[in-house]
C-alpha cells in the first residue's frame, strides 16, 4: 500500500537525519525494489489511493488483467528485475493528467525525463509546445507538456513492422524495445502525438516508458514529479486528481482522440481567445467551435506566392520515392504483360511464349530487388532488415513487405521455369557449361510452373500494392490518408509499368519481325495501360486538390504549403500530366487511324519519360508536404524551420543546440 | 501483455546505480534549492535529485538545478593556469606558483607606479560566502585597494540600497512561508515561473491551498503577468509614480495603518505631502495604469488584512531602482505590512549568492554589513584580522559600474575578475570591451577558459565549480545552505578559496593576517564577527553565530538570524523566517525611514529614430552569461541561439517576417536576432534575453541609479532594420562558440 505523506508546511519538524550518510530511509518500506523512494518524500509524488472505475469512457476495461490470462502478480522484468511492483494498482490503466490552465513552460517535466532516461539534445520522451492567441495586453499563451499517451488504440503497436511493441497489463504502458526496432520509423508516423522519437544518430526509435520502474514502487513519473506548475499529473486513467474539476479528452492544440482513445486527460478551464496560434512552423492554427472545441485551421505562414523550391524535392526520403516507384513500375511490368497473357491477347501470349519473357520477368525482379534495397537503405539498422515480417497481425508494412518479398519470389520461380524453354539459355548453358537443360528439366510441367509462379507474383504484387497503400492510410496524416495515394500507386504502376513492359515487349516484336497486326496489338495494350495509368493518377489529383481544399485540418496544411511553397512545382507537374494525357490519346488516335511511323514509337518514349518525370515529383511531394497531426512546437525545440536552419548554417554542429545532423 | 504479445521483450530503463547520495545546495539562483547528487561506486556523478526534506524546495528542482551535474565536465573548462604577456598573444599553460606570483608582482607594480586604488578587485554573486569573506579579506586587508566591488551592483545593489535607506540595513525582511499567510500578492517587474521557479511553485502551492489576489506589474505579458488576477502593463521606469499614486489613493482615504506608522515609522508627514502631486488623474498619464486600477489596486492592498510584495530586476535595474524599492518599503510600512506573517517587502535575488557577498564580501565596506565609514567597525575588524586599522579607507571606493569607466580615465590600471563575464553582462558591451583591451594588467578567475572576458586577460586562474569545493550560500530568504564537496577539482582547477589563500601569501599583511585552510574556519571567523550589537545598539539582523556546518545539513539551511542564544534556547535549528518583527529597525531611532520619491523622467525614450523600447530578462533554461547553461545541451536547446519578443503589428509595418533575422540598433551599438512575433510584447517594445553574447548588451545604455549604481538594462530606445538573411545567419552562427 501507498503511504501518504502529509504534504508538509514550513512548519514541519527538522528530523533529526544526516542526508548526507543516511542514503535509504523508512520511506523504502513495504515498496518493492525497483526504484529508491527519495528520504522524507513528498505527497506530490506518491500516486493517491483512490476509488477506480470499472471502465474508461470509451467503453475499455480499466483493469487490464481481466483482458489476459497472466496472473495478478507476475514481474515485468524492467532490467531483468524478478521481484513484482508492490503498487496495488499496477494492473489499471494510467494515464497523463494536464491542466494546462497551469502550465508555466518551464521545461522541468522534459529535464527530469532527459535526466532520467538519458536521453541526449537533439532526443525528448517529453517535450513542451504551445499555442498563443490574443492582442497585447490580453495575450495568453497555453503551454502543452506532451509525452505518450499510452494509448487504448496504440497505433504504434499495430504498424510497427518488427513487433517492438508492446502494451503492457501493468499500468497499460505501450513500451518499446529499442533493441527490437530497425529505425524505420513508421511508429513516429501513425502516432498522432509525436511520442516515439526517431534518433537519427542511432537510427533506432526510443520512447517515454512511463517510468514504470517509479511505477513499482507507487510513484508517480519522473515528469509529474518535477513538475513546477502543478500542471502535470498521473493515475489511474479517468480520475480526476484532487483539487481538479475537469477531466476531458481536448485541449486546443491536441489531435482529435478519437484517432487512439489516449490515455491522457485535461483540465483547461481558462478561456481562452477563439483563435490560437503555434510558434513554430507548421502551417496549422486552431479555432474554437461552437462546441468550445479547438479545431486545426490552416495558417497561411508563407503568404499566398507560389514557388518553384525545386531544390527541396531532393530529401531524405529520396530511398523511399525510388522505393515505391521502382516496386510499383515493376509491378506494373508483369502485371501487364503476364496478366494480357492469361487474358489472350494474341500479342502478349507470343510474348511470354518467347525468348524475350524471360529477360522482362528478370527486369521485373531486378527493379524490384533494386526498390527492396531501397526501402533497407531507408532503416536505421539495415542490417536488421529482416526483422521487417515480425507483425504480419497488424502492421501494413509488414504485409506490405511480404507481398513485396512473394512477388520478388514468384518473379523469380517465374524466371526459373523459364529457363530450360528459353532458347539462349539453353544454347549458353551446353556451349560453356556444357549442361542439357532441357534433358535436366525433362518430364517436369515447365508450362504450368511458369503460370503458376507468375500468379504467385501477380498476387503477392497485389498483396504488396494494396499494403502499400494502407501503409500511408493514416489518420494522423490527412494528407495522405485520401483515395489520391491509392490512385498515384495504381496509377504510376500502371503507367511506368507500360513503359518499361511496351518498350521491352514492343522492341522484341518488332525484332523477332514478329506480324505488324500483333506489333500494334501490343503497342495499343501498353499505350492504353499508360494512358489508363495517368487517368487514374489524375483524378485521383483532382479529387485530392478538391477535398484538401475544402479541408481546414493538417491536410488542408499540406495542400496549403503544396500551392504556396512548392506551388509552381505543383502546377507544373499538373499541366505536364494532363498534357502527357492529351498528347497520348492523340497519340493513340493516330496509332488506330493505322499511322505506324517508328517516329511515333520515339513520340511515344518521349512521353514516357515525361511521366516518369512527374511521377518522380509528385512522389516526392507526397513525401515532402505530409503534415502530420503533431502537438504544437515551441519557437526553436521542435520547431521544423528551425532544426533545417540550424543544420543549414552549422549550428547544428555543436551537439548542445539539440538538432540532430541529419545521418542520411 | 495484450494485443496478443505472448514474448516477453526487455524492458530496459536506464540504471543510475548510486552507491553514495551527496548534500548540497543548487549554484545557480537565489532561491536555494537542496539537492542530493549521486555517486555510483566509482565515486562517479550518475544523477541528481532535489531533496525532499528541505523546506526551500521540498524536493522540486527547476530545469537547471535537474541537469546542473553536467556542468562539471563541460567543454571550455579551465584546465591549467594560463599566462601571456599581450591579451593579443596566444595564451601558454604556466604552473599555479608562476601565475600567482605574476598576478601578485603586477599588482604591486601598478599600486607602487599610480597608487593603491589602480588595481581593481570585480567579484560575482557566484562564489561561496567564505570565499567571499576571504577575498574581502584579502583585498581590504592585504592589497589594500578601496576599487572593489562585485556583479552584484548589476542586479542587487539597487535592493541593498533601498533596504538600507528604508531599514537601516540590507537583508529581505521575508520568507516564502509569506505565501501561504498573505491575502495580497503583488509583484513587481517579477517573473517567477521564468527566474525562479521553485519559489513561483512555492507560490502556487500557496495559491491551490486558499486563493487570495495576484497583482503583477509588467510591461510584458508574462505568464505570472497572465495568471495574475490584475496584470498592470506599465510604461517602463514608471513604478515609482504608481507607487506613489497607490499611496495617494491610501493616505487620502485613510487607508493606511496609522498606529504602525506612528509607532515605527519616521517622515509620514513628507510622504503624505508629496503623494499629493500623485493623484490617479494625473498619474494615469505618466505611468500608462488606468485611474481606476489604481485605485482599485490601493484599495485591495491596503484593505488585505497581510499584504506582500515581490519585486527583481524590473525594479532594480533603473535609474529609479533604489527609489523603487524604498517606495516598496513606504508602501509595505504605511499599510503596517513589515515583520507579519504574509506582510513583507521581499526582494527576490538573482544569483546564489548575492546575499553571501552583500553580507560577508566587504565589497561595499567591512564584513557583517559593516561600514568602512564607522571608526569603530574599521577598528573591530582590524582588531579581529590583527592588522592596522589606517589601513582601511575611511569609505567605500568605487560600485562596479564606476571602476570600469574609471579605465577610461586611466585611475585603474589593473584588474583582477572573479567569476563575472563583463564582456557579456555589462550595458553597453562595445564601451566595455574597449575598457579591457587598455587595461595594463587583466587577471581571470573563472570555471571555463572560455569565457569571453578572457579574451582580455594576462592571466586566467582556472577555477573550481560548485560541489569541487565546499562552503555556505545565503538565499533571498536568508537562508543559510552548504554545498558539500562531492568532486575532487576538475584538472588542475583549484577552488576560489584555496585561490585567495595562496593570492594573500604574497602580501605583507598576508602574513600578519590568519588565514583559515579550510572553509569551516573561515565560517567559524564569520560566525565570531556576526555576533553582538550594531553600531545603534540593537541586535545585529546578520547573527549566524548559533549555526555550524552540522547544523545547517542536518536542518537543510538555516534562516538568520540565529544567535548562539537562540541555538541555546530552542535547538530547532529554526532560525529566523522574518526581521523586523518586533517593529525595530536598524536605524539610530529604531524607527524605518519613510522615504520621499519624486519621479524625474531620465531614460531614453522610444522616439522617431529610435522607435521601440528596449526590455532584456531572463529565460528559465539559461543562467546569466549562458557560461553553464550554453553547454548543457538539454538546457541550451530551448534557446540555442539569441532571440527576440516581437509584437505582430509592429513587425507587419516594417515588412518583418517571423523567424527572420534583424538587425537592431541603438545610440551604442548593433545586434542581430532571430524574430519571435508574439502578443507578449506591447506595440513599441522588444523583448531580448540578455544571456547571449555579442548580443542584447551591445545595444544597452545603462544609466545609472544615482544611490545603487545599477544600471538601467530594461531601459533605452532601439531601431530594428533588415538584414540580409544569409549574412545575418552567418554571423549568428560565428558568435556562437557554445
Amino acid at each position: 500500500m501507498s503511504k501518504v505523506i502529509e504534504n508538509s508546511s514550513a512548519d514541519v519538524a527538522v528530523q533529526g537525519f544526516d542526508p548526507a550518510t543516511m542514503a535509504i530511509g523508512t520511506e523504502q518500506e513495504g515498496r518493492s525494489n525497483h526504484w529508491e523512494v527519495r528520504t522524507q518524500e513528498r505527497s506530490y509524488a506518491i500516486l493517491p489511493v483512490t476509488e477506480i472505475q470499472k471502465e474508461n469512457r470509451y467503453g475499455q476495461l480499466i483493469d487490464l488483467v481481466e483482458l489476459t490470462d497472466l496472473p495478478a502478480e507476475r514481474s515485468m522484468f524492467i532490467n531483468e528485475n524478478p521481484e513484482v511492483g508492490s503498487n496495488p494498482n499496477r494492473n489499471k490503466q494510467h494515464g497523463f493528467f494536464f491542466t494546462a490552465d497551469n502550465c508555466i513552460g518551464c521545461h522541468a517535466c522534459e529535464a527530469a525525463c532527459a535526466e532520467k532516461n538519458d536521453t541526449p539534445a537533439h532526443l525528448a520522451f517529453r517535450s513542451v509546445g504551445y499555442v498563443e492567441g490574443g492582442s497585447f495586453p490580453d495575450y495568453k499563451r497555453m503551454n502543452i507538456s506532451m509525452a505518450c499517451n499510452h494509448c487504448d488504440d496504440p497505433v504504434c503497436l499495430k504498424g510497427c513492422p518488427t513487433k517492438a511493441y508492446t502494451k503492457h497489463a501493468e499500468y497499460g504502458a505501450v513500451l518499446q524495445d529499442p533493441e527490437t526496432c530497425f529505425g524505420c520509423g513508421y511508429c513516429t508516423w501513425v502516432c498522432p502525438y509525436n511520442a516515439p522519437q526517431l534518433d537519427p544518430v542511432k537510427g533506432q526509435v526510443s520512447k517515454c516508458n512511463m517510468c514504470v520502474d517509479r511505477l513499482e514502487v507507487g510513484l508517480k513519473p519522473a515528469c509529474v514529479s518535477a513538475c513546477v506548475g502543478n500542471a502535470l499529473d498521473f493515475g489511474v486513467i479517468e480520475n480526476t486528481p484532487e483539487n481538479r474539476e475537469q477531466c476531458k479528452t481536448q485541449i486546443p492544440g491536441f489531435p482529435d482522440p478519437e484517432i487512439t482513445h489516449p490515455n491522457i486527460r485535461f483540465q483547461q478551464t481558462k478561456d481562452l481567445p477563439i483563435e490560437m496560434t503555434r510558434t513554430d512552423s507548421m502551417p496549422v492554427k486552431y479555432h474554437r467551435d461552437s462546441d468550445g472545441n479547438y479545431k486545426p485551421v490552416v495558417d497561411q505562414k508563407q503568404g499566398k506566392a507560389k514557388h518553384w523550391n525545386f531544390s527541396r524535392l531532393n530529401s531524405r526520403e529520396n530511398p523511399l520515392v525510388l522505393f515505391t516507384l521502382f516496386a510499383q513500375a515493376a509491378f506494373g511490368v508483369f502485371f501487364i504483360t503476364f496478366l494480357g497473357a492469361m487474358l489472350g491477347i494474341e500479342a502478349l501470349v507470343s510474348f511470354v511464349a518467347s525468348d524475350m519473357f524471360l529477360p522482362l520477368t528478370v527486369t521485373s525482379l531486378l527493379m524490384t530487388t533494386f526498390a527492396l534495397i531501397m526501402s533497407v537503405t531507408h532503416l536505421g539498422k539495415p542490417m536488421r532488415f529482416y526483422r521487417g515480417f515480425n507483425n504480419l497481425r497488424y502492421s501494413p508494412m509488414a504485409r506490405e513487405g511480404l507481398g513485396l518479398a512473394i512477388f520478388s519470389a514468384g518473379c523469380g520461380l517465374t524466371a526459373l521455369f523459364a529457363l530450360p524453354t528459353n532458347q539462349w539459355v539453353v544454347a549458353f548453358t551446353s556451349a560453356n557449361l556444357g549442361v542439357d537443360l532441357v534433358s535436366l528439366t525433362q518430364g517436369l510441367p515447365l508450362t504450368s510452373l511458369v503460370k503458376s509462379a507468375g500468379i504467385l507474383a501477380l498476387l503477392g504484387g497485389f498483396g504488396g500494392l494494396f499494403y502499400m497503400n494502407k501503409c500511408y492510410q493514416i489518420k494522423a496524416r490527412p494528407f495522405w490518408h485520401h483515395l489520391q495515394t491509392a490512385t498515384s500507386f495504381v496509377g504510376n504502376s500502371l503507367s511506368l509499368g507500360a513503359f518499361f513492359g511496351g518498350v521491352i515487349v514492343v522492341s522484341s516484336l518488332l525484332i523477332s519481325q514478329a506480324p505488324a497486326a500483333l506489333v500494334n496489338q501490343a503497342s495499343l495494350v501498353f499505350a492504353s495501360a499508360f494512358i489508363l495509368g495517368m487517368v487514374i493518377e489524375a483524378l485521383g489529383l483532382i479529387k485530392h486538390n478538391s477535398d484538401l481544399n475544402r479541408s481546414e485540418n493538417e491536410g488542408g496544411a499540406a495542400h496549403y504549403i503544396q500551392c504556396t511553397t512548392f506551388g509552381k512545382t505543383y502546377l507544373f507537374r499538373n499541366w505536364l500530366l494532363a498534357v502527357n494525357i492529351i498528347a497520348a490519346i492523340t497519340l493513340l488516335a493516330i496509332n488506330l487511324a493505322g499511322y505506324n511511323e517508328p517516329l511515333l514509337l520515339l513520340a511515344w518514349i518521349a512521353l514516357a519519360l515525361i511521366n516518369c518525370f512527374t511521377a518522380a515529383i509528385g512522389r516526392a511531394l507526397f513525401y515532402i508536404l505530409v503534415i502530420p497531426t503533431t502537438m504544437p512546437g515551441a519557437f526553436f525545440w521542435k520547431n521544423k524551420a528551425f532544426e533545417q536552419h540550424a543544420r543549414d548554417i552549422g549550428l547544428a554542429d555543436n551537439p548542445a543546440t539539440g538538432v540532430a545532423p541529419l545521418a542520411h | 501483455m495484450l494485443f496478443g504479445r505472448k514474448n516477453r521483450k526487455p524492458i530496459t530503463i536506464p540504471k543510475k546505480e548510486v552507491k553514495e547520495w551527496k548534500y548540497t545546495t543548487c549554484n545557480y539562483c537565489s532561491t536555494g534549492c537542496a539537492i542530493e547528487i549521486g555517486l555510483n561506486e566509482d565515486k562517479r556523478i550518475v544523477t541528481t535529485r532535489g531533496h525532499a526534506g528541505a523546506d526551500v524546495n521540498r524536493g522540486k528542482l527547476c530545469i537547471k538545478g535537474i541537469l546542473e551535474h553536467e556542468l562539471f565536465e563541460s567543454p571550455g573548462r579551465g584546465t591549467e593556469p594560463l599566462i601571456r604577456d599581450k591579451h593579443f598573444e596566444k595564451f601558454e599553460k604556466t604552473t599555479w606558483d608562476n601565475a600567482l606570483d605574476t598576478t601578485a608582482k603586477k599588482i604591486k607594480e601598478i599600486q607602487d607606479k599610480y597608487g593603491k586604488d589602480a588595481f581593481a578587485v570585480v567579484s560575482s554573486g557566484q562564489l561561496l560566502t567564505e570565499e567571499f569573506y576571504t577575498l574581502g579579506k584579502l583585498t581590504r586587508g592585504c592589497i589594500g585597494t578601496n576599487n572593489y566591488d562585485g556583479n552584484t551592483t548589476l542586479c542587487m545593489a539597487s535592493a541593498v540600497s533601498g533596504y538600507k535607506r528604508s531599514f537601516g540595513s540590507d537583508g529581505p525582511p521575508g520568507c516564502y512561508d509569506d505565501f501561504e499567510h498573505t491575502y495580497c500578492f503583488m509583484a513587481f517587474g517579477s517573473n517567477l515561473p521564468e527566474q525562479h521557479p521553485i519559489i513561483y511553485w512555492r507560490l502556487k502551492e500557496a495559491l491551490e491551498k486558499r486563493k487570495f489576489p495576484l497583482i503583477v506589474v509588467d510591461p510584458r505579458v508574462t505568464m505570472l503577468a497572465q495568471f495574475a488576477d490584475i496584470h498592470l502593463p506599465i510604461t517602463p521606469g514608471t513604478d515609482c509614480v504608481l507607487i506613489n499614486s497607490m499611496m495617494y489613493v491610501i493616505i487620502n482615504e485613510g487607508l493606511q495603518d496609522q498606529a504602525y506608522i506612528d509607532a515605527h515609522t519616521e517622515g509620514f508627514e513628507a510622504v503624505k505631502a508629496l503623494v499629493q502631486d500623485y493623484d490617479p488623474k494625473s498619474a494615469q498619464h505618466i505611468c500608462g495604469i488606468d485611474e481606476d486600477r489604481i485605485r482599485s489596486v490601493a484599495r485591495l492592498y491596503a484593505k488585505a488584512p497581510s499584504a506582500m510584495s515581490i519585486w527583481t530586476m524590473g525594479i532594480n535595474q533603473s535609474t529609479h531602482g533604489s527609489d523603487g524599492v524604498a517606495n516598496i518599503n513606504n508602501l509595505n510600512l504605511i499599510t503596517g505590512n513589515i515583520g507579519k506573517p504574509g506582510g513583507t517587502s521581499l526582494s527576490i535575488t538573482g544569483q546564489c549568492n548575492a546575499m553571501g557577498t552583500r553580507e560577508w564580501s566587504s565589497c561595499s565596506g567591512l564584513p557583517g554589513y559593516r561600514l568602512l565609514e564607522n571608526p569603530d567597525h574599521r577598528q573591530e575588524i582590524a582588531d579581529f584580522w590583527g592588522i592596522d586599522p589606517e589601513f582601511f579607507p575611511k569609505k567605500r571606493g568605487l560600485a562596479q559600474t564606476d571602476i570600469f569607466p574609471a579605465i577610461e580615465t586611466g585611475d585603474v590600471k589593473g584588474m583582477w575578475i572573479v567569476a563575472t563575464n563583463p564582456m557579456t553582462s555589462m550595458a553597453n558591451t562595445p564601451r566595455i570591451r574597449k575598457m579591457l583591451e587598455s587595461l595594463d594588467f587583466l587577471v581571470v578567475q573563472d570555471v571555463y577558459a572560455d569565457v569571453e572576458t578572457n579574451q582580455y586577460s594576462h592571466v586566467y586562474f582556472p577555477a573550481s565549480v560548485w560541489a569541487e569545493k565546499e562552503g555556505c550560500h545565503t538565499n533571498t530568504e536568508r537562508r543559510v545552505s552548504l554545498i558539500s564537496n562531492v568532486l575532487p577539482p576538475y584538472a588542475n582547477s583549484k577552488p576560489d578559496f584555496w585561490i585567495f589563500n595562496q593570492m594573500a601569501k604574497r602580501f605583507e599583511n598576508g602574513q600578519k593576517i590568519k588565514f583559515p585552510e579550510t572553509p569551516e574556519g573561515a565560517f567559524e571567523e564569520m560566525k565570531q564577527l556576526s555576533k553582538g550589537a550594531n553600531p545603534y545598539g540593537n541586535e545585529r539582523t546578520l547573527d549566524i553565530s548559533g549555526m555550524s556546518y552540522e547544523k545547517i545539513v542536518k536542518a537543510r539551511g538555516i534562516q538568520w538570524p540565529y544567535s548562539e542564544e537562540q541555538d541555546k534556547a530552542s535547538g530547532s535549528l529554526k532560525g529566523s523566517p522574518r526581521l523586523y518583527t518586533d517593529g525595530k529597525f536598524q536605524t539610530p531611532t529604531g524607527k524605518a525611514n519613510l522615504i520621499c520619491v519624486d519621479f524625474y523622467d531620465n531614460n531614453e525614450k522610444p522616439c522617431k529614430d529610435y522607435p521601440f523600447w528596449l526590455n532584456s530578462g531572463r529565460v528559465v533554461e539559461h543562467f546569466h552569461t549562458r557560461t553553464r547553461t550554453g553547454k548543457i545541451g538539454n538546457c541550451n536547446k530551448f534557446s540555442p541561439t539569441p532571440y527576440m519578443e516581437m509584437n505582430p503589428d509592429a513587425a507587419r509595418e516594417l515588412g518583418i517576417e517571423h523567424q527572420t533575422y534583424v538587425r537592431l540598433t541603438s545610440r551604442r551599438g548593433d545586434a542581430v536576432v532571430l524574430v519571435q512575433l508574439t502578443q507578449r510584447v506591447a506595440r513599441d517594445m522588444v523583448f531580448i534575453p540578455f544571456h547571449f553574447h555579442d548580443c542584447v548588451n551591445r545595444l544597452t545604455l545603462g544609466l545609472l541609479d544615482p544611490y545603487s549604481r545599477q544600471p538601467a538594462f530594461k531601459q533605452c530606445s532601439t531601431r530594428i532594420e533588415k538584414v540580409d538573411q544569409a549574412e545575418a545567419a552567418r554571423l549568428n552562427a560565428e558568435r556562437r562558440n557554445y
